[in-house]
């Protein structure tokens, strides 16, 4: 899969919804099958990953209330009405099933969102989520430079290394706080064991916020879960490895559990 | 100190054999290789009977040199023949092959050695590269990757996916699992800042081999700071030396023997591949490039009598700082069983006795 040299996210067209009394904005690229996705704590940024996917889906990117530039969101109470919130914004839009990405803090509402409307959520795709942690697992903190190194395997590698903005990181740290819930979720968990959506978890082999071994506790938990580990990613497996995310993003929404089919061309010649 | 006995089967051409790499396989006599394995185990029912801790098998292929191209085929013989000693593989090369299938493969051995096997994970040398098409700039990555599929293997309770650069598999799951836990002894075997580092992260051992001691002693060190700068220290136990041995009643005599080796390895790659592949094959020591080893001859860095012997490991032990030394006592390749032998039991009787406490 070749990558083109445009910023990444170029294509993708702004626009806004508004739900539960917020403006929400989100970015939108592709035709196809509907592809939403939910955010980290650091936001909405667009990746390679973002381009990738939307070859081949209708990928809607939102803007959770309170992240980005908008207003600080002293609302919202739980993840659990986050997640009410963007399936309301999601519903203006037109769709009434679609496939749902949620990263880190975003795979949370993203669950949460599955389990309460099991019946519009196609699949599931889980990059790195923090609904399930190990102990003391921390948001990462410090200076932008520590953040972003606690979040890539290689940040030395990367050209233009995403720092976060110390004022909107101000703004949303309150949110996440309040809204992350504990290390293991005695409310979700539970319930996990019934959301019998295809759900794929992805780890970074490097990830250093949230530890890789937290991915076998959703296969044993959920009925149709898989596991799938992306070597040499950190926690944000788009940036660090975005085609390989999304080769195997893109086949198991195509397929669901019979991804474990190799499609694979290995004849040389004919 | 523990001692491992590098056994390479010794297989005695009837014949003079072509003297390139790969050797045809049409030059294979039939009754000499029937002859060469069942005289690899009285030898190594010997070398048990001597006291060694452990019986050490490589992997190389398409030649009589080292005849164990499967190193889990040979260990998985060997244990089943002798039930004391421990069987080191030094080791399967990593980047030819199915990564999940080695781990497999060690895990029934493991099991069926019960508990007596000793793992070493390695890129291999250069003109194995050769052996299944291997891209030589491809292999460091893909032992970096293969050794952490590998070990992710052994480890990981759910079945799991892997999006590696060099491997993917949808639904991994290896039964039966490794006896010990988390899994057999294991090492990264190799000088290179690489493998070190690979070692210190996953508390792994390290293996260097045939270089002189202040050069190993480069890599080891790198290695003990890499294993400090991962919360933990490696113990003498955790450092392998493989190295040539050369032991004889007297230090004339030793260096006479010496001087009598052929300075050229039996089955050379032909020249023009030769040069290519050095020039493809990048290699470094804790990070200071050194070009491959293309010649296949390797230093012997014992030599001499008993007692210098027995000096020359008290050194070893100082400066390259291995708790086990993995010994070939005479060239590979040779078909002088007879040497072999004398070394072995000089060895056995003379040498080993003393250095068990240093």
């Amino acid at each position: 899969m070749a990558l083109s040299n445009q910023q990444p996210g170029s294509s993708f067209r702004e626009g806004w919804v508004d739900a539960d009394g917020f403006r929400i904005r989100y970015m939108e690229s592709g035709q196809g099958a509907p592809l939403v996705h939910l955010h980290g704590a650091g936001g909405l940024r667009l990746t390679f990953a973002h381009d990738l996917l939307s070859r081949r889906h209708r990928v809607v990117a939102f803007e959770m209330p309170g992240f980005g530039q908008s207003p600080e969101n002293t609302k919202t109470q739980s993840m659990r009405e986050l997640a009410a919130t963007m399936g309301r914004a999601i519903g203006t839009l037109g769709l009434d099933t679609f496939n749902l990405m949620g990263a880190s803090f975003g795979g949370k509402t993203a669950l949460w969102l599955a389990l309460e409307a099991p019946e519009r959520v196609r699949a599931l795709v889980l990059e790195a989520p923090a609904a399930i942690r190990q102990p003391g697992a921390a948001s990462p903190s410090g200076s932008p430079e520590e953040i972003a190194r606690a979040l890539y395997a290689h940040p030395e590698r990367l050209t233009d290394l995403p720092l976060p903005d110390p004022a909107i990181r101000a703004k949303t740290q309150p949110l996440v706080q309040r809204l992350r819930g504990p290390d293991r979720d005695a409310e979700l968990e539970p319930r996990l064991r019934g959301l019998a959506t295809p759900t794929l978890v992805l780890f970074g082999t490097l990830d250093r916020v949230i530890a890789p071994a937290m991915g076998r506790v959703y296969r044993e938990l959920m009925p149709n879960c898989h596991l799938v580990f992306v070597y040499d990613a950190g926690h944000v497996i788009s940036t660090d490895r975005p085609e390989a995310f999304a080769e195997v993003t893109l086949d198991f929404l195509d397929r669901h559990e019979a991804f474990v089919i190799s499609r694979a061309e290995t004849l040389i010649h004919p | 100190m523990k001692v491992s006995f590098f056994e390479t089967v010794r297989y005695r051409a009837p014949q003079p054999l072509p003297a390139e790499w790969p050797v045809p396989a049409g030059a294979y006599d039939r009754d000499a290789g029937a002859e060469a394995y069942q005289g690899m185990i009285e030898r190594l029912q010997y070398v048990e009977e001597l006291g060694f801790d452990w019986v050490s098998v490589s992997e190389h292929h398409y030649s009589p040199r080292i005849l164990t191209p499967s190193p889990i085929v040979s260990a998985a013989y060997i244990a089943a023949r002798l039930t004391r000693i421990n069987i080191a593989l030094l080791g399967p090369i990593v980047p030819h092959s199915n990564p999940v299938r080695i781990a497999e493969e060690l895990a029934m051995l493991d099991n069926l050695a019960q508990g007596r096997l000793v793992v070493g994970l390695l890129r291999g040398t250069s003109n194995e590269a050769m052996t299944y098409d291997l891209n030589p700039q491809e292999a460091r990555e893909r032992t970096d990757e293969g050794m952490e599929l590998i070990l992710k293997a052994w480890t990981e309770p759910q079945p799991f996916g892997w999006q590696g650069r060099y491997f993917q598999y949808r639904t991994v799951s290896i039964w039966p699992r490794p006896l010990r836990e988390p899994h057999p002894p294991t090492y990264a075997l190799g000088t290179s800042r690489e493998s070190c580092e690979f070692a210190a992260q996953h508390h792994l051992g390290c293996g260097v081999s045939y270089g002189p001691f202040e050069v190993m002693g480069k890599a080891t060190t790198y290695y003990r700071e890499q294993c400090a700068r991962h919360g933990w220290q490696p113990s003498p136990d955790h450092i392998i030396y493989r190295a040539n041995m050369l032991v004889a009643e007297t230090d004339e005599d030793a260096h006479a023997q010496l001087r009598e080796r052929p300075g050229t390895t039996p089955f050379a790659m032909r020249a023009g591949v030769r040069d290519a592949v050095a020039a493809l094959d990048a290699r470094n020591i804790a990070g200071e490039a050194r070009p491959a080893n293309v010649t296949g001859v390797l230093p012997t860095t014992f030599v001499g009598s008993p007692d210098t012997v027995v000096e020359q490991v008290r050194r070893c032990k100082e400066v390259v700082g291995a708790g086990v030394l993995d010994l070939s006592l005479h060239p590979p390749g040779s078909g002088d069983l007879d040497s072999l032998m004398r070394a072995l039991e000089l060895f056995g009787k003379k040498v080993l006795p003393r250095i068990r406490d240093i």
